[in-house]
């Protein structure tokens, strides 16, 4: 009775929520349905409910090939690559943007680096096919140019962790230099001030004040990035790798490995049991690591 | 910091007494070749694409890729803009990004303020309902079985409209912007005798410009780059977005037939890397045009996130 009330009291209140709560439950809720087909074989023509119950058929599937360990190493190392790096990077590059006195030189090299974050997957694989493809791509002109070989780069997977750490990089060090420069900002000249009385250099403020005053936006930033290591950015793996089988090996993670026995292989349950795998442990690592967080230091946890 | 920073504006700042150091200067000289190196790496594939869609085909098969071509066409633009593909293309896209943008910039705002809204007592209930979802999805398989065999969206628009509607994130980012809203506003206009849809629309919404201003761009950026809804559930390549027609000139099939429309015949060979790169610019071309305006935004939201989240 008391929940009518409450609504009726705030009727329009709650018809403002009610599209975004349609939402979330038609697009979020719903689908999630979708885990039981983990559990069946799931027969198109039989549907969710209608399939037959196989219990765990699906996951032994999953886990007995090599794939699982495979796909969910690649995620994992790759996620892990794309956070250090990302975040070394943008914050030493937000440190140095921060110490730069031209503006116009600050100006300038904010737009540039911030411009990657703009565009889609599919153009970054163009310009990535740019440098490396085999016989126009301008690496291998240059390698040849200098009297070295030429390499056919898409069939070497050894060296994509690399070029796709790379590629990250390039894409979102300005977009977490922002975040970073935005806290720096925030710090108190005062503290700069002392410091210079006391004849710091101006690398050791950067070492003592900056980087300390700053240490939990990385810490919120790493915690996001580590919660969601178990999930591969598709646009990202799909967009640039796409169908390359050869390197498969090294950059098949969960997302595109999923995506493919859905969609290529029409197997529906396997994708499922692999895509529930996914979420499971996706919610197991958040919850530990958002724990762990707490502990160091309350106001870097996230709930 | 701030007064060497006017003495920079005022054109003084050598003269600012600082014993510096070698070291110091060395250490400044790094910063300056390591920002600047940075922001040039970040900068040439864009100039690589713009300038190398000018050349002329030839050039690229025998120099490769060039900083500045040695030789001048407009070829693959005549080739991709007689064509009929990036016309629909154009007008999937620009379709899909306008009425996404709109629509999902109401809704998240409507459910931003009730989530903020002290008078709810269902708020944290809401709240938590949007956060579990950000922490334990759906997954691909039962995603793709709503849209394509409940709702049956297969080749249609809402397609790629729909599934972006409301993203959790940007939701909160909404919430903590209207937390900073002071309640006297809100209770003065009950007084007024304003209902709370009035409030909304009529005070809430614009006096909110700015964090729907970057909402709406993080909005329009996903709508306008995203390809995954529109590889999972669009066939029909009439209804392709500009970036599948960017994978599918990547994948190379038949690019002709796919660039022109079937009844088009060329006489010329077919300058392919010319057109791949003439359809990237013309895909970015909005994004790069926009871009001092967009940046200003992108920057103003990121810092107001970065603070208050």
């Amino acid at each position: 009775m008391s929940m009518i009330r409450e609504i009726a009291k705030n009727k329009y209140l709650y018809a403002l929520a009610l599209p975004g709560l349609l939402f979330l439950i038609v697009f979020a809720y719903v689908p999630m349905a979708g885990h039981l087909i983990a559990f069946k074989q799931y027969r198109l023509a039989d549907g969710i409910w209608g399939s037959k119950w196989v219990g765990f058929d699906n996951f032994k599937f999953f886990f007995m090939s090599s794939d699982w360990y495979k796909v969910t190493f690649n995620t994992i190392f790759l996620n892990g690559l794309f956070i250090v790096c990302g975040l070394g990077l943008a914050l030493l590059l937000a440190i140095f943007l921060n110490e730069i006195r031209s503006m116009l030189f600050k100006k300038i090299a904010q737009s540039f680096v911030f411009m990657p974050y703009f565009i889609s997957w599919l153009v970054v694989s163009m310009m990535v096919f740019a440098f490396l493809n085999t016989t126009e791509g301008i690496l291998n002109r240059t390698l040849i140019a200098n009297g070295l070989d030429g390499q056919n780069w898409y069939l070497k997977p050894g060296i994509w962790p690399a070029i796709l750490t790379i590629i990250y990089v390039w894409k979102f060090a300005g977009y977490y230099s922002i975040i970073f420069l935005a806290a720096i900002t925030g710090i108190s000249g005062d503290y700069y001030e002392s410091a210079r009385i006391d004849g710091a250099t101006r690398f050791q403020q950067i070492v003592h004040i900056t980087i300390p005053l700053i240490r939990n936006v990385l810490i919120v930033l790493a915690l996001l990035g580590i919660g969601r290591i178990f999930y591969g950015d598709f646009g990202m793996i799909y967009g640039i790798v796409g169908d390359t089988a050869p390197l498969y090996p090294t950059t098949d993670v969960i997302d595109t490995y999923s995506y493919r026995a859905l969609r290529q292989l029409g197997d529906f349950s396997k994708s499922s049991a692999v895509i529930m795998y996914q979420s499971v442990m996706g919610l197991v690592t958040i919850m530990i690591f958002n724990a762990i967080a707490r502990k160091i230091d309350k106001d870097s946890s996230l709930f | 910091m701030e007064s060497s920073i006017q003495h920079v504006r005022s054109g003084k700042a050598i003269k600012v007494k600082t014993d510096r150091s070698l070291s110091e200067k060395v250490f400044v000289v790094f910063i300056y070749a390591f920002s600047g190196a940075f922001a040039l790496a970040c900068f040439l594939p864009f100039w690589l694409v713009f300038i190398n869609s000018f050349a002329k085909e030839s050039a690229i098969k025998v120099h490769g890729y060039q900083l500045i071509p040695k030789e001048f066409s407009l070829n693959a633009y005549q080739y991709v803009l007689h064509g009929k593909q990036i016309a629909s293309s154009y007008l999937v896209s620009t379709t899909v990004t306008v009425v996404g943008t709109v629509l999902a910039v109401l809704i998240t705002a409507m459910y931003a303020y009730v989530l903020a809204h002290p008078k709810v007592k269902y708020r944290n209930v809401l709240s938590f309902l949007t956060y579990f979802t950000m922490i334990f999805g759906a997954g691909l398989v039962g995603f793709y079985i709503l849209i394509a065999n409940w709702l049956h969206l297969k080749d249609s628009l809402w397609a790629l409209i729909l599934p972006y509607m409301l993203n959790p994130f940007f939701a909160f980012i909404m919430v903590s912007f209207f937390r900073t809203l002071p309640y006297e506003i809100n209770e003065a206009a009950t007084v007024d005798g304003a209902n709370d849809l009035r409030i909304f629309f009529r005070i809430i919404l614009p006096i909110s410009k700015p964090v729907i201003a970057t909402v709406g761009l993080f909005y329009a950026l996903q709508y306008w780059n995203d390809f995954f809804l529109a590889l999972l559930f669009i066939d029909n390549y009439k209804l392709h977005p500009l970036q599948m027609m960017i994978r599918q000139l990547i994948s190379n099939i038949n690019m002709s037939a796919y660039v022109g429309g079937s009844q088009t015949t060329y006489t010329q060979p077919l300058p392919t890397y010319g057109v791949q790169l003439a359809t990237v610019c013309l895909t970015i071309g909005p994004i790069i045009f926009l871009y001092p305006f967009i940046q200003r935004f992108f920057v103003k939201g990121i810092t107001i996130g970065a603070l208050k989240g």
